[in-house]
């Protein structure tokens, strides 16, 4: 059936035809409409601005990407850092997933939740912790190594590509192991029987059985966790910088400074779309339709391998992870806050509360940050579970003809680094006519925009768990589509929607990359003020920040937790 | 008759300076209307904080909305917003001197010469009245002298090329400090790119503002600063951390950092109360005073612990030359050093 | 009060037809069922009926008005229809009550005269008591009765069954044959059965239409489709047959080949010359032991032939026999009562009356 043709043949209609179009029509063809604009304007415009030059279409901005040494470098650096970046988040994470979904590792349940804590998070966050943990003579690890070795120089010198990559790698392998422990909880133990009536050994069995049947899902993670690394600008930019190393995001970003090359920016980010979208084609054709859950099928015992005298070595060894992760980086963002000399060790004489009262109450743009901040995240999160939910069902239950086409546009963001996105937008919302840039309303498009593929991908789980037949036996009795969304699909989707409404929160309150190009003064949010102290050295203020970030986060995950588990009683009384 | 004279002369004064305090009561009630000035300014954030307080204190009910960041990006969100059509900024405040000269000539500079700055020296005045330096710094040596013994110190910008510092200095940056942007320019006149070429050799840490040096040389990351903001290393050692300032006698670059009212204010009346009191010797002196800065007005004083300028061998660079090699010392810099 | 009539009706997904040229007509109160394997149609001609789909050519009529065709399309909420689904589509956050009443609520019937409703029909699928429990704590067979109680309710112009009881265990299906039978009865409600089920279809019908490849091959009571299948296709679909090959020659008679042929009951359109097979429902073949005791079916005209049993299972209730005919290498099923034994290798006499050996089309 298609809703295009009964209103094409409305034009031609009698009072007969009128009534039998489907009145809900218009909400389904505006929300794909907003959509589909939502997508094609700042890309469109990147693709433009980056052969347009001042007489028509060229291709100078692309051969000087490719002539200037500096951009080349960037780009250069970029795939080193990526690549080391997803195979460490690989072998971080797939021995992580596999020990926590069947080993005997003890205390499975807390890692699980300190994992989540690494991907909760922001990145530009962990990497500013980690310069006043490991730069190479203040950092506290290091002192502490000079003070147990009496060794002069450093141990670990975190301004560096080896740095980068590892402060990168740590918040980027909880992708891979949700993945593989997905992957892991989903494979039955029959095979890996199989090979043990075989005779195999135990890590003889991981290793031929259990890796093989992985393997889609290991390379998958890879894929991730490069094109995570490759997006991000934070860490780079706070990490990379100061070693006098630019990656495509922070080149992107310095080609705004002043005269801004917006030409070269989007040339540059051309090659970066490119790359990101076919890898994530090599990613679904490795996955195959079905997703990572082709694998084993679900009906098969799941038993738990015995680590053995590998036990306690191998806990000890995801405890120091989840001690780079977050441990260390937690721990100096609350010394940091409440020292008044963050390298000295905190004594009474160093302690103050003077970084919080400067912070909240003194400095004039944090508070209009954090209610900025706050007020994006509510009303990105809101407005984004809407369209999210709406487009999901449209594609879900396939409600016109070519409705699935707009699970690519709804997925298209993921393709887009945010510092990409942000120069298409950029570009976009400062002409008319629609200009958004200088007020909060261009950081809601750009979140908006670059939240929509998880906030789809949740939804459309969410819709895919409810029995299009549900609805049918509401609508066959009298209900119309927008009555059935109401009294049928809404209340069963509503934990799946508050969970989509809390990842995309959490999502926007840390997001750094698109921001920092799209801020104005009066539009400044949390991580831009965090990123620009930064640049300043306040770095008091910087751990004050951080951690109500870190706080407000972890707050609405629990209780969103809380309110689900509510829920699941709810519906089982 | 002279008597008469006398007296003719003090009426034309009191009647003068009547006028002038009614042109100020205009212009205080005008500001008032306006509620509040935008400023975009690259001082440190604890003293535009304190300054904007300063301000709020005395005019009751005007909001000063303080937008700190650096050189660089205060006249990078300028320019942006400029051509977004965007009107949000009264003042502009950067420490370099040749963003004027480009303003001014893309003509977004409002004409407007507060009374204080007559009697500035001519290094703070523009001629056609358009920005005048609010404040002046240098940019200096620092070291860490719990590290670093004096007697093994640097003490001239030469002294920084040795490779014994390799890995133990920090930088900040002219692509983000207006500070420092005036540094290297000064440092190229004096000793040519080949001196920048040589002391990337070392392996600089690179931060962006010229603040940030302070920071890094007190907590030991790097225990020399080959450049950076006097004041701010001035207060963060009266804060009791520990760093050295060196100012070496090759010639230290004067940086003087100019402020003025964009030509589309939206608060122009506040703009121009606000430049007014930027310059009283009030505020001028607790700029010496509490932020260590040097100023131009004449009567202002400083701490006795500060070196008097005249004592200094000053490297100053024009507006005009600063505004036409930005690009090459961006480049250059970037170039040698890495980003 | 309502008749269907489903004319020309085809419904194409992705090029290839799943319904196809479809005709039916069903009379006011009757209760008709789409029998046909899976991927037959069937269940896409019900969701064409609900308005759920449009169809791609042809239209549907209730009570002569034109509800569906590819200019038309009167949604589901406004046909008032009801609806038996598969996955029962019990709303797993309402209470039994409030499932049933649902329907009633969207009709904006009044509070005391929906409690009245529900109440009545919970007692009649025997269910009043568990009205404030949720489904997740019913079983499938009272999910099931929910689902019926709903759609029963609002007492609707036609239902709709889209292989309702497909979920359950085999005794409980067994029951809820009857018990849709029986309800059918007391409300005469215009009703469209969907199943892939004989038995099921057997029980509870008025009518039976056999779907395949998305058209309907026969429809019938359930005797004429059973006696009189008219392709080879319904012959094999319902109950077991033997489906034999030969040429159609005059009087009846159909050559098999190898020097057998075999008489049949008349043929509708008989052409000489041409393929024809022949349907024989193994429970009506007899076998007889010796030579002797044909003689009397011979007379009557009986198709005798002899051949060896090839095998023997024994059910209990019956014994199934395959039998060998020596000279055209054909097999006979044929199903005995249990007294009537023989054994493999033992040569025996087939014996078939002409009425029982049924003509059908290839298709």
């Amino acid at each position: 059936m298609s809703y295009a043709e009964a209103v094409g043949r409305l034009r031609a209609g009698t009072w007969l035809r009128l009534k039998a179009v489907d009145r809900t029509l218009p909400v389904w063809i505006g929300a794909a409409l907003f959509l589909i604009f939502l997508m094609i304007l700042p890309l469109g415009w990147i693709f433009v601005t980056s052969v347009k030059g001042e007489q028509g279409f060229t291709f100078d901005g692309y051969l000087q990407v490719f002539k200037e040494g500096a951009l080349l470098k960037a780009i250069w650096q970029t795939l080193i850092i990526s690549t080391w970046v997803g195979v460490i988040a690989v072998v971080i994470g797939a021995l992580l997933g596999w020990l926590v979904t069947r080993s005997d590792l003890p205390f499975k349940r807390t890692v699980r939740a300190l994992v989540m804590a690494s991907f909760v998070t922001p990145p530009f966050l962990g990497a500013f912790a980690w310069t006043l943990l490991a730069g190479p003579n203040a950092g506290e690890l290091n002192k502490l190594y000079r003070w147990l070795t009496g060794a002069e120089g450093h141990l670990f010198n975190i301004f560096s590509r080896e740095g980068l990559i590892i402060v990168m790698a740590l918040y980027s392998f909880p992708y891979v192991f949700s993945m593989i422990a997905n992957v892991c909880e989903l494979m039955s133990s029959d095979l890996e029987d199989a090979a043990n009536i075989l005779g195999a050994r135990k890590w003889r069995v991981a290793l031929t059985v259990t890796l093989p049947l992985a393997a889609p899902a290991l390379i998958g993670g890879f894929i991730l966790a490069f094109l995570h690394s490759l997006s991000l600008f934070g860490a780079p930019a706070i990490l990379g910088l100061p070693a006098g190393l630019h990656t495509i995001t922070t080149q992107i970003w310095a080609l705004f400074q002043y005269p801004p090359r917006l030409d070269l920016a989007a040339a540059l980010s051309v090659p970066l779309l490119l790359a990101t979208m076919a890898l994530l084609a090599v990613q679904k054709k490795l996955l195959g339709r079905r997703g990572y859950s082709t694998v084993g099928g679900k009906g098969g015992q799941k038993r738990l391998v015995r680590l053995g005298a590998l036990r306690i070595p191998l806990f000890l060894l995801v405890v120091g992870i989840l001690a780079l992760s977050v441990f260390l980086p937690y721990w100096i963002l609350l010394k940091a806050s409440l020292a008044k000399a963050w390298a000295m060790p905190l004594t009474w004489d160093n302690f103050t509360l003077h970084n919080f009262t400067f912070t909240f109450f003194e400095y004039g743009d944090t508070q209009n940050a954090i209610i900025n901040t706050f007020q994006l995240g509510i009303l990105t999160a809101t407005v984004g579970t809407g369209i999210a939910a709406l487009i999901a069902y449209i594609t879900n239950r396939r409600l016109f003809r070519g409705a699935r086409y707009l699970t690519f546009f709804a997925l298209a963001p993921l393709v887009v680094p945010g510092v990409v996105l942000a120069v298409g937008l950029f570009i976009a919302y400062t002409r008319p006519p629609i200009v958004l840039y200088g007020t909060i309303w261009i950081l809601f498009v750009a979140y908006l925009t670059k939240e929509m593929p998880i906030g789809f991908s949740q939804a459309e789980t969410t819709f895919k768990s409810i029995h299009p037949e549900l609805e049918d036996a509401s609508r066959i009795l009298g209900a119309n589509r927008l009555r059935v969304l109401k009294d049928i699909t809404a209340p069963l989707a509503r934990s799946g929607l508050i969970a989509t409404w809390c990842f995309i929160f959490i999502g926007v309150i840390r997001e750094l990359s698109a921001s920092i190009l799209l801020f104005t003064p009066k539009s400044k949010v949390i991580s831009v003020v965090i990123f620009d102290l930064k640049e300043e050295g306040q770095v008091g203020v910087i751990a004050v920040l951080g951690i109500l970030l870190l706080v407000v986060s972890f707050a609405v995950v629990l209780s969103v937790q809380w309110m689900l588990a509510r829920e699941v009683v709810a519906t089982r009384e | 008759m002279k008597k008469s004279i006398g007296l003719a002369l003090s009426a034309l004064l009191i009647a003068w300076s009547a006028t002038a305090l009614a042109q100020d009561a205009a212009l205080i009630e005008a500001a008032k209307k306006e509620r509040k000035v935008v400023w975009y300014t690259s001082l440190a954030i604890p003293s535009s904080t304190m300054l904007a307080h300063l301000f709020m204190n005395k005019y009751k009910g005007i909001e000063v909305e303080v937008h700190r960041s650096g050189s660089q990006r205060v006249l990078q969100r300028t320019m942006q917003e400029i051509s977004a059509g965007i009107k949000n900024v009264d003042i502009i405040h950067t420490s370099d001197a040749g963003h004027f000269v480009l303003l001014k000539d893309k003509g977004l500079l409002m004409k407007y010469v507060p009374k204080a700055v007559e009697s500035f020296p001519a290094g703070f005045k523009d001629s056609d009245g358009f920005y005048y330096g609010m404040r002046a710094t240098l940019s200096v040596i620092a070291y860490n002298p719990k590290i670093l013994a004096d007697k093994e110190a640097p003490q001239a910008w030469k002294d920084l090329l040795d490779p014994k510092w390799r890995g133990k200095q920090v930088t900040a940056h002219p692509g983000y400090s207006g500070i420092i942007m005036t540094h290297v320019l000064a440092l190229v006149k004096e000793f040519g790119w080949d001196y920048f070429k040589a002391l990337a050799q070392n392996k600089l840490h690179l931060v962006q503002s010229a603040n940030d040096p302070a920071g890094v040389v007190a907590s030991g990351e790097r225990p020399v600063g080959v450049n950076g903001a006097e004041y701010f290393y001035y207060k963060t050692l009266k804060q009791g951390n520990p760093i050295k300032i060196v100012y070496p006698k090759e010639g230290v670059p004067l940086v003087v950092s100019p402020t003025a009212i964009a030509k589309d204010s939206p608060h122009p009346n506040a703009a121009k109360l606000f430049t007014e009191f930027i310059f009283t010797k009030e505020a001028q002196q607790t700029l010496a005073d509490r932020e260590g800065l040097y100023t131009g007005h004449p009567e202002v004083t400083y701490p006795k612990d500060k070196p008097v300028l005249k004592a200094l061998k000053l490297l100053a660079v024009s507006p005009d030359e600063l505004e036409k090699r930005n690009e090459e010392i961006k480049k250059r810099f970037v170039e040698f050093f890495g980003a | 009060m309502a008749t269907v009539s489903l004319r020309g009706l085809t419904k194409r997904f992705a090029e290839s037809a799943a319904v196809d040229d479809l005709n039916l007509e069903i009379a006011d109160g009757e209760l008709v069922s789409l029998l046909g394997p899976s991927g037959c149609g069937k269940t896409t001609t019900l969701r064409l009926v609900a308005g759920f789909l449009q169809p791609d050519a042809g239209e549907i009529r209730v009570n002569g008005e034109v509800i569906s065709s590819p200019s038309l399309l009167i949604p589901p909420e406004r046909r008032h229809m009801s609806m038996i689904f598969q996955s029962y589509a019990v709303w797993p956050h309402m209470t039994v009550f409030q499932n049933v009443a649902y329907g009633l609520k969207l009709k904006k019937r009044l509070g005391g005269e929906i409690e009245k409703k529900v109440d009545r029909i919970l007692r009649l699928v025997h269910l009043e008591t568990l009205a404030g429990r949720y489904p997740a704590e019913l079983s499938g067979g009272q999910q099931q009765r929910v689902a019926l109680a709903r759609a029963l309710v609002v007492e609707p112009q036609i239902l709709l069954l889209d292989e309702p009881l497909s979920n359950l265990d085999a005794n409980l299906r067994e029951e809820m044959r009857f018990e849709i039978r029986r309800l059918h009865e007391e409300f005469r409600i215009t009703t469209i059965y969907v199943t892939h089920d004989q038995a099921e279809a057997m029980v509870t019908s008025d009518r039976i239409a056999v779907m395949h490849q998305g058209k309907i091959v026969q429809v019938g009571t359930s005797d004429e489709i059973f006696d009189r299948p008219r392709t080879r296709f319904v012959a094999e679909f319902i109950g077991k047959t033997n489906i034999l090959k030969g040429k159609l020659e005059e009087n009846r008679q159909v050559d098999l080949g190898a020097g057998l042929s075999l008489q049949v009951s008349s043929a509708e359109n008989p052409s000489k010359g041409a393929e024809a097979f022949v349907c024989i429902r193994p429970h009506n073949i007899s076998l007889l032991g010796t030579e002797l005791e044909t003689r009397e079916p011979r007379q009557k005209g009986y198709n005798v032939f002899s051949g060896n049993i090839q095998r023997r299972i024994y059910f209990g209730d019956a014994i199934d026999y395959i039998v060998e005919l020596p000279a055209g290498q054909l097999k006979l099923r044929v199903v005995a009562p249990p007294s009537q034994r023989y054994e493999p290798g033992q040569k025996v006499f087939a014996v078939a009356h002409p009425d029982h050996c049924v003509l059908v089309g290839e298709e």
